[in-house]
């Protein structure tokens, strides 16, 4: 069957499933249920992120206790085209993402609102205005400011070299995002070591420490913690990782530092002689200024409160529009200050953050009803999950080892979402966050960890992985397939390094 | 002053070996050697989304476009030019600016983009962007076009483009490189057409004495550029109008029959240049006449 007929038919399956008279009974049950037991919220205002989201909206106030669990299944296929695409049909995925992305967002978005009409609006609207939009705004800003930044010079890739650009890279990675930190290390990295033989576990390692782990102190640094933050994880929290993450970089380096100097000792290289000699500078320097802006824009939408501002029947913080404004605004004048040529040196490129853009509307889109029913706790239809996974050493390891071969972000906020379904399904999201950082906190130190670190095990965890991987193969570093990579580095070094903190932490 | 290696860029779109052909005629006047440019978007090849790159496909591409330029280099060789090919991945138009740098070409030679019947532009920001950047000259080649006139669709095929070239000039110094490089179209050039437009917005509340004077100076103007290009042995003729500056060179350009518009680059600023555009690139944009713009 041809593709598109294929597509067709998948979308009209899903339209006659949901609008079938069993879901639609069930749905005026809980209608008439809602009406009469909707609870109010304590402010009485439809705060962002409620638990009791649409019950102001007129929409359906528990749609999560009525939405079967098959409607997971877009988000499911969305995920799963993500993963086996680009490695069975690396061409066809390549010109076509964003059709697919559109695809799975259709399957789920037209029998939703033809179903839940208001509260179906409501429910794309709110994710869309309170979670997309100001994940996309800071993940734009951060990797056009970074993008602003290039590392010249003739380094040299001696072990002791290649560690400090690691833990450089590391240190980086919390305060210019992981992509924004890959990015600008990746190339100096990849040169300074042109001349020797094996540089493919450098490649990796890269990836290990700078693509993600070294991300995982601010809600700056990995995509998942700012979707943390934007439900209400508070900026500097995200600190409590830290002994989780030193533990883990610190076995990562001296696991790397031995490996560089076995090879390096091994590969007996020398420079080559007649290699012309630049010295070390960085420019574009006043973008780190628009960094600091970044930072200071997303601790400032934490800090103040301007009230609250109605858009489309959504409620949204005034100092949230304010930071996601000022983010714009820093990239902007980022993109106006840096000469065109400092980017193109820097191999600048849009496709990357347009990517990220097509697929994370599918991704939001479609993750709507797995998001609703974990909120539900266990008057959803994922209540099975919520009573097995209990542990925190379960959230760690269940939401690491999804993350590890789903994009780390979504996993991230479906288990934040199933751990506030557990301890206190009933709370708004405003009153659930601030007990879930405090009394439980292990709970969401284990799920931040899992979605951070483990986004490296494999090249579709975490957005920047296959962005180092394509530019290492681009300038001619051969990297190892997408089982290679797992089997040969992350089973071998990462599964035992969390296993430890597993042990130690959880 | 006469071009003596060229980069010659090609997507390989329709025509473009035709685009080529034009260009060897500029043998006759010390055309020695062209460097054939392909630039794969690394867009097409790199960053495939939580895949990597597809080197397969980049090898594919690259084999082709060498295939492709070693049947061309076998009709620029019978001509007695020397070629050699540049097939690199990367953004096209840094790219080209690099190449050409490092190859210390003269001119640079780009196609014209595709024009769909909703278009009314020639060329693509790429190209708006090398003509804005460039330090040599830029043609931007326009084989068979398309384009309206007095409510026709017309068909213009531009072959012996340097027959009858039009030199816009605004008296900058851009436009006084822009003649001295007429210099170099010796022996293919028949007439050179020597134009300059008052721009209404210049004599805008202006009095008639005023107006008269500026247009005898711009007729004085005009003569000493027509001498200084016969002083090389060529002809020229001259032309002076009034009005909008874009609009009335696309017409002088078709009343006289011009073969292709010559001028100096004239963006000002980075705002005009990025935002608004110069008149060079909005004749490079407009004009169905292949425009050859003079840093």
């Amino acid at each position: 069957m041809r593709f598109p007929k294929a597509m067709a038919v998948l979308l009209f399956l899903f339209c006659f499933l949901f609008w079938s008279p069993s879901m639609i009974a069930e749905t005026h049950a809980s209608d008439t249920a809602n009406v009469e037991h909707a609870p109010e919220s304590p402010n009485g205002s439809a705060d962002h992120g409620s638990m009791q989201t649409s019950s102001h909206t007129g929409g359906h106030a528990n749609l999560g206790e009525v939405l079967p669990l098959w409607s997971c299944v877009p988000f499911a296929c969305m995920l799963l085209s993500i993963a086996l695409l680009p490695l069975l049909l690396p061409n066809f995925w390549h010109h076509h993402f964003g059709k697919v992305s559109a695809f799975w967002a259709a399957v789920l978005g037209i029998p939703f609102l033809w179903v839940f009409k208001g509260g179906a609006v409501y429910e794309i609207l709110h994710i869309i205005l309170v979670d997309y939009v100001p994940f996309i705004i800071l993940l734009w800003s951060l990797y056009t400011v970074s993008g602003g930044i290039l590392l010249r010079g003739s380094l040299r890739g001696t072990p002791v070299l290649n560690t400090i650009i690691l833990i450089i890279g590391a240190l980086l990675a919390s305060w210019m995002g992981t992509t924004g930190a890959a990015m600008l290390l990746i190339r100096p990295f990849l040169r300074a070591n042109n001349y020797r033989k094996n540089r493919t576990f450098m490649v990796v390692f890269f990836i290990f420490l700078v693509a993600n782990i070294g991300g995982s102190l601010t809600p700056l640094g990995d995509p998942p913690l700012f979707l943390g933050y934007l439900h209400g994880v508070t900026f500097f929290w995200t600190f409590k990782i830290m002994p989780h993450m030193l533990t883990v970089s610190v076995i990562l380096l001296i696991i790397y530092f031995f490996m560089d100097t076995y090879h390096y000792r091994k590969e007996s290289v020398s420079v080559p002689a007649d290699e012309a000699k630049e010295p070390l500078k960085i420019e574009g320097t006043y973008n780190f200024l628009f960094l600091g802006g970044v930072v200071g824009s997303v601790l400032m939408s934490g800090m103040v409160d301007l009230g609250e501002i109605n858009i489309l029947g959504i409620h949204r913080a005034i100092q949230d529009w304010l930071r996601d404004g000022l983010l714009v605004l820093l990239g902007v004048a980022s993109l106006i200050a840096t000469p065109i040529k400092l980017r193109e040196d820097n191999e600048f490129t849009w496709f990357p953050i347009i990517e990220v853009a097509y697929l994370f509307i599918g991704i939001f889109i479609t993750m709507i009803p797995c998001l609703l029913i974990l909120k539900a706790g266990t008057h959803g239809d994922l209540a099975f999950l919520i009573n097995t996974v209990e542990k925190p050493y379960h959230y760690f390891w269940v939401t690491g080892a999804l993350s590890s071969f789903l994009d780390n972000a979504p996993t991230y906020l479906t288990f934040f979402n199933t751990a506030l379904g557990s301890f206190y399904s009933g709370l708004t999201e405003a009153q659930a966050v601030p007990l879930l950082m405090t009394e439980n906190a292990i709970y969401l130190k284990a799920i931040s960890a899992g979605a951070v670190f483990f986004g490296a095990c494999s090249y579709i965890g975490n957005a920047p992985n296959f962005m180092v991987r394509s530019i290492a193969e681009e300038t001619g570093t051969p990297m190892p397939s997408f089982f290679g990579y797992i089997l040969k580095y992350s089973v071998i070094y990462l599964v035992p390094t969390f296993a430890i903190v597993s042990l130690i932490f959880f | 002053m006469i071009f003596k290696k060229v980069l010659f860029h090609t997507h390989f779109r329709e025509l473009a070996l035709n685009s080529l052909k034009t260009i060897l005629e500029l043998k006759n006047t010390g055309l020695e050697s062209i460097v054939l440019t392909h630039i794969i978007p690394r867009d097409h090849v790199s960053f495939v989304p939580y895949g990597g790159y597809l080197k397969e496909t980049e090898t594919q591409l690259k084999a082709e476009a060498r295939m492709r330029f070693e049947d061309w280099q076998e009709l620029i060789a019978q001509q007695g030019i020397e070629s050699h090919i540049r097939i690199e991945v990367g953004a096209p138009n840094a790219e080209i600016l690099t190449i050409a740098e490092k190859e210390n070409v003269d001119l640079i030679v780009i196609g014209r983009k595709k024009r769909t019947l909703m278009q009314k532009v020639y060329v693509g920001s790429h190209i708006m962007d090398i003509l804005r950047r460039s330090h040599v000259p830029v043609l931007i080649s326009k084989y068979m076009v398309q384009f309206e006139w007095e409510n026709d669709q017309l068909t213009r095929t531009n072959d012996h483009i340097f027959e009858r070239p039009m030199l816009a000039t605004d008296w900058s110094q851009p436009s006084e490189n822009a003649r001295q490089r007429m210099s170099a179209l010796k022996g293919l050039a028949k007439t050179i057409l020597v134009v300059h437009v008052i721009d209404t917005k210049l004599t805008k509340g202006m009095n008639r004495d005023k107006r008269t004077e500026i247009e005898k100076e711009s007729k004085k103007r005009l003569e000493n550029y027509c001498r200084k290009i016969e002083q090389f042995g060529m002809n020229a003729e001259q032309h002076l109008s009034a009005g909008k500056t874009v609009q009335e060179l696309i017409r002088l350009s078709r009343d006289h029959k011009a073969s292709m518009i010559v001028m100096g680059k004239t963006g000002k600023d980075w705002f005009h240049e990025y935002w608004l555009g110069g008149v060079s690139h909005q004749i490079a944009e407009l004009s169905e006449l292949p425009v050859l713009v003079v840093p």
